[in-house]
């Protein structure tokens, strides 16, 4: 009787350590599965994400002069010049916040609404906007990438 | 070597009073000392404490004319140095000022008469608005030096009291006929040499633009005495310039000042369109409750249009007919040039009709609104059709199909806006929602100016990208929703995960104690 | 498992090498007091230290991704919570850890206060606590600035203007901190090294102070015990309470930071991006800083521009400075304490500070507000509703303690009492009414001590 009694707890015993091991080992898992996917860095952008064009967005840029690239919540007009450079601007006119495009016959960029007019700097030329267009400094990479870095200020 | 010292001692003291005694300011004269420590009622100062500081802060020279002008016995009174004092002028302004016996003479309340005393502030309920000192040094002529005498005539060195004004200010019936006043402004306004000399920017065209202007044609032709000259707008001795918030012609002032005749009925009684109608007064109170009222008036966006914009300053007449989409196509290029390649172009010239005016109004521009394209009571393409059009059935589909087309896209938009920003506060990323919601407003807004094409194409053309991103915006959208169950499916997870250890270690706790 | 060779096991092992029997003998029978005495506020230093271990491990985790810097620092967090796997997550619970650590040490702090854990033989246990509390206070508002976006931005020109008043070296003070007279990307890289390398440091070395002051002293037994009582042994009884404690803790962590991820959307405990800092931008409209710090922003809205010849904040920084001055003396305050005798007294006070604190933490988070918050009649009535709320705790914590522990002296709960009723029902100005009730309870206190030659313990063998 006492053997039985003595055997039951025994296996009792061990099912409790084999729970609390097994749970243990399982939590800690748990925990683990969510640092080790968020240590891996993503393949596209840096931490802050200077944004890399994609390919859509390239080919885009090629065959219209410009595109607009969203970057960390904002859109970003990329445009190419006469000259074959790639200049960036905010992308929202700062009257009442429609979304400019570039005129490559006229070399200026335009905003539908009320036909404001902005140099290729983001200034403005005519039209009721109160304030240029910030800058973004856009660099083209060895393999023909483009990526679009922090904004600048205005005067740099 | 005490007696070397002693002497080197001495040279250094007398230098030092040289250089101290150089420094003196140019001393008071009596007559000016004794205005400016006089005092009035009571005992108190006539020239407060900072009337004085700023006479301390001017400069020698400035200083000198003062003097001068004390002595001179042009400055007599303590009050009228006092008013002086109290403009605070800029030293160039006051250079001007005082060499001018014109101004000095003028601003003396003790030789002047209310209808010809300037002063800082009304000096009676009669003085008239004219009379303002303010206005007078803020004037852009003052400012330039052309003060009493380059409109009045005289010379303001002289303090002799005589006014000999340039030929072109009649002596008598001034009031009557007003027609002098143009050719008065004009001899140096449109004299684009002498103009050269102060401001070459200055156009110099103003009276011959003006001379075939309904006013001028009022004026020059029909002599009504009602009918406005230079001064009526740009005022008499306070003129500023537009750029200036106190000028009577501010964008943001310009609709009080053609309002002041042109709301008034009693000032319009009686006038006339081409047509024969009698010219309305509603404008301005149509023009505040506007568009582009509320832009300019509440919000003080200075890129909204005010009264000259569309009408023209000097020349301002009432918009021409085949001119009005020229004049609102200024700003709004895309609509104008959608709808000059439309049908509606022809139909509307064809109708003798307002292009832009016709469906949007003049004056009373209210924000366009979907419900315009539609069947209801605020349609007006409909209302158009059934009366003009009727052998165009298919416009009334067209108008229906932008209609929904238009709805759906903005309700969605709405909508989605909201649960975007639903799904941002638990947490979860919607930058790509919000780019595809962009797009979608893009669309919204060139299917809107579409319209002016009246064409299905082009319409279709601008909309489709529009119908494409609400598709994907719902896609992003249940993707997101489904993250977020993820993560509490997650959350879940662990929570059983930690209770089960949670479990397990009470129940060893228990039975190590028990 | 023990070998009685001595070399084959791994505690045999390091024992042969580093002598470590004597130190699992001690941790063996290491105990924690029990009595008739609930346990549980014994626990609360273990939840702060938790907390804090949680916060090091996301902390090390943010810092992987964060980069300080004027165009960086916004946009790096922006991608972590939003592109990152799990950077919402790691965030969202090193914001909540934040504030959970920061209500366990207050209650850790308070609930020893009452208990009187500080007297001798462990003055310094709690002047190491005293430095730690200060410590855990300048994470807080250093890490509020990390992430540069507009709240941070005012909360921090607001918060660090007021060391502006310090006598002599406030405005170097100023400059100092702010590493020049505004707050720009130089005050964001003092605060990021602040955070990440001079606090933390700091706070490692205390912590082993104040733990090996524990583990040397053990835990406080309660008041009165002759002898130390019978005790719970830490090993393995309170130990794995300890940790079941922290399992449950890690739990509501996570159901909060699903949940909730940013914030209960209380002001002062609200941590959504929003927009990035602007400098040229106008302030926030009702800004407020950290809930912890609402009590001192408030009193220092409750003393006019000038005072006595002195600038009122400089004199609201007197104030509290003596105030916390004091609060760090306690130990050596306290002579009943000392004796080893209840003392109801100093009970009072740290009850009298609980109600000063809560008055003006509810102020400041204008409870009761009507629509024109700013305007004179709105404070009134907010002043009103919060007197109302504090009395109302008041009376309730005053009921508990006579009923249930037999506490007769009120002195100093009287007077915060009061001076929150002369404030806020009577229309004093806090001052004043502060001036009256100070004056009244030195003059009771005065007159008890001297009456009774020392601060009774009362029927019922209270605190």
């Amino acid at each position: 009787m006492s053997n039985n009694t003595s055997a039951q707890k025994k296996t009792r015993r061990s099912f409790l350590d084999f729970l609390l091991g097994a749970s243990s080992v399982a939590w800690l898992a748990s925990v683990l599965y969510p640092v080790i996917r968020y240590l891996k860095p993503l393949p596209r952008a840096g931490a802050v994400g200077p944004t890399r064009l994609t390919r859509e967005e390239l080919a885009k840029l090629e065959k219209d002069h410009f595109v607009i690239v969203p970057v960390s919540g904002k859109r970003v007009l990329v445009l190419r010049n006469a000259a074959q450079e790639v200049l960036a601007v905010d992308a929202k006119c700062t009257h009442e916040g429609c979304t400019v495009q570039y005129l490559a016959a006229e070399s200026a960029i335009w905003c539908a609404c009320h036909n404001a007019r902005f140099d290729l700097d983001g200034r403005v030329l005519s039209g009721p906007p109160p304030r240029p267009l910030p800058k973004y400094a856009a660099e083209r990479q060895e393999d023909g990438g483009i990526l679009i870095v922090a904004e600048r200020r205005q005067n740099e | 070597m005490k007696t070397f010292s002693l002497i080197v001692y001495q040279l250094v003291c007398i230098a030092a009073l040289a250089i101290a005694a150089a420094d003196q300011p140019a001393a008071i004269a009596p007559k000016l000392a004794g205005l400016l420590a006089a005092q009035g009622k009571e005992g108190k100062p006539v020239i407060s404490p900072e009337q004085r500081d700023y006479f301390e802060g001017l400069n020698d020279h400035i200083k000198g004319l003062l003097n001068n002008a004390a002595e001179t016995e042009i400055i007599t009174r303590p009050d009228h140095l006092s008013s002086i004092l109290a403009l605070g002028l800029r030293p160039q302004k006051m250079e001007v000022f005082l060499q001018d016996n014109c101004v000095l003479c003028h601003t003396d309340p003790e030789v002047q008469k209310p209808e010809t005393l300037f002063s800082i502030t009304a000096v009676s309920n009669t003085s008239p608005a004219h009379l303002n000192l303010h206005d007078l040094v803020d004037d852009v002529h003052f400012r330039r030096g052309l003060s009493c005498a380059g409109c009045h005539g005289g010379d303001p060195a002289s303090d002799k009291l005589e006014h000999s004004f340039v030929k072109e200010w009649p002596g008598t019936g001034r009031d009557k006929n007003r027609g002098w006043v143009l050719s008065f402004c004009a001899r140096c306004h449109s004299d684009s040499t002498l103009m050269n000399q102060f401001n070459p920017a200055l156009p110099t065209d103003q009276l011959a633009k003006y001379k075939n202007s309904p006013h001028g044609k009022l004026l020059l032709e029909t002599k009504d005495p009602r009918a406005p000259d230079c001064v009526s707008c740009h005022g008499v001795h306070g003129i500023r310039g537009a750029k200036n918030p106190l000028s009577k012609i501010y964008p943001k002032r310009v609709h009080e000042t053609c309002g002041a005749c042109h709301a008034n009925p009693a000032t319009m009684a009686g006038l006339t369109l081409p047509d024969g109608s009698l010219i309305p007064t509603n404008q301005l109170a149509e023009y505040r409750a506007s568009v582009h009222g509320r832009a300019l008036l509440e919000r003080g966006d200075l890129g909204a249009p005010t009264c000259n914009n569309c009408h023209g300053n000097h020349a301002a007449m009432p918009v021409g007919l085949s001119s009005v989409s020229q004049s609102c196509g200024l700003c709004h290029a895309g609509n104008a040039s959608l709808f000059d390649g439309s049908k509606h172009k022809q139909a509307f010239e064809a109708h003798k009709w307002p292009q832009c005016g016709q469906c949007h109004g003049h004056h009373g521009i209210a924000k366009t609104r979907d419900s315009m394209l539609a069947a209801g009571p605020e349609a007006l393409c409909t209302k158009c059709h059934q009366q003009y059009a009727k052998d165009h059935p298919e416009c009334n589909a067209s108008a229906a199909y932008f209609h929904t087309s238009i709805t759906q896209m903005d309700q969605a938009w709405n909508g989605f806006g909201v649960t975007a920003e639903q799904l941002a506060m638990k947490g979860l990323d919607v930058d790509a929602i919000q780019d595809k919601l962009n797009e979608l407003a893009d669309s919204l807004k060139q299917s809107r100016s579409h319209i002016h094409s009246f064409s299905k194409n082009g319409f279709e053309r601008v909309a489709l990208p529009g119908e494409k991103a609400v598709q994907s915006i719902s896609s992003l959208i249940q993707e997101a929703k489904a993250e977020y169950r993820l993560r509490q499916l997650g959350l879940v997870a662990s929570i059983a995960l930690i209770g089960l250890v949670m479990l397990s270690l009470y129940l060893k706790l228990r039975r190590l104690e028990g | 498992m023990s070998d009685p060779g001595g070399g084959r096991s791994l505690r045999g092992w390091l024992d042969s090498r580093y002598q470590i029997t004597p130190l699992i003998e001690f941790l063996r029978h290491k105990e924690v007091p029990k009595g008739q005495h609930s346990m549980v506020w014994y626990y609360l230093g273990g939840t702060t230290m938790f907390f804090f271990m949680v916060q090091v491990v996301t902390g090390v985790l943010l810092l992987m991704c964060y980069q300080p810097g004027e165009a960086t620092a916004y946009e790096s967090i922006r991608y972590l919570t939003t592109k990152v796997p799990f950077g919402w997550l790691m965030r969202s619970i090193h914001c909540w850890s934040a504030h959970l650590m920061i209500i366990s040490l207050v209650a850790h702090m308070f609930s020893t206060m009452m208990l009187k854990a500080y007297r001798p033989p462990r003055e310094l246990t709690w002047v190491t606590g005293y430095i730690l509390f200060a410590l855990t206070l300048g994470f807080g508002f250093s890490g509020y600035l990390l992430p540069w976006n507009k709240l941070a931005f005012f909360a921090t020109s607001v918060g660090t203007d007021l060391v502006k008043s310090v006598p002599v070296v406030g405005n170097w003070l100023l400059q100092v901190l702010r590493g020049g007279p505004d707050v720009t990307a130089n005050t964001l890289y003092r605060f990021f090294a602040l955070h990440v390398v001079i606090l933390p440091l700091a706070f490692m070395a205390l912590i082993g102070i104040h733990l090996l002051f524990v583990q040397r002293q053990g835990m406080a037994p309660p008041l009165g015990a002759k002898t130390a009582p019978r005790g719970m042994k830490f090993f393995p009884s309170f130990a794995l309470r300890d940790v079941l404690l922290w399992l449950f803790c890690f739990m509501v962590l996570l159901v909060l930071a699903v949940f909730l991820p940013y914030g209960p959307g209380i002001p002062g405990m609200d941590w959504e991006l929003g927009q990035k800092a602007d400098a040229l931008a106008p302030a926030f409209p009702g800004i407020k800083p950290e809930w912890y710090f609402l009590w001192e922003y408030q009193l220092l809205k409750e003393f006019p521009p000038h005072l006595f010849g002195l600038e009122g904040p400089q004199l609201c920084l007197l104030v509290v400075t003596l105030l916390l001055a004091i609060w760090a003396v306690i130990p050596w305050l306290d002579r009943q304490a000392q004796r080893d005798e209840p003392s109801p007294g100093f009970s009072d006070f740290g009850w009298g500070a609980i109600l000063f604190l809560t008055f003006l933490t509810l102020k400041a988070w204008d409870i009761g507000a009507t629509e024109n918050v700013a305007s004179a009649a709105s404070i009134k009535i907010i002043s009103r509703t919060c007197a109302w709320w504090t009395l109302g705790a008041g009376a309730a914590i005053i009921g508990v303690r006579v009923l249930i522990h037999g506490h007769r002296w009120f002195f100093l709960t009287g007077a915060a009492l009061l001076h929150v009723a002369l404030h806020g029902l009577f229309g004093l100005s806090y001052l004043a009414a502060g001036a009256i009730a100070a004056i009244l309870a030195g003059a009771c206190v005065t007159a008890n001590l001297l009456r009774n030659d020392g601060i009774k313990a009362n029927a019922g063998g209270a605190r």
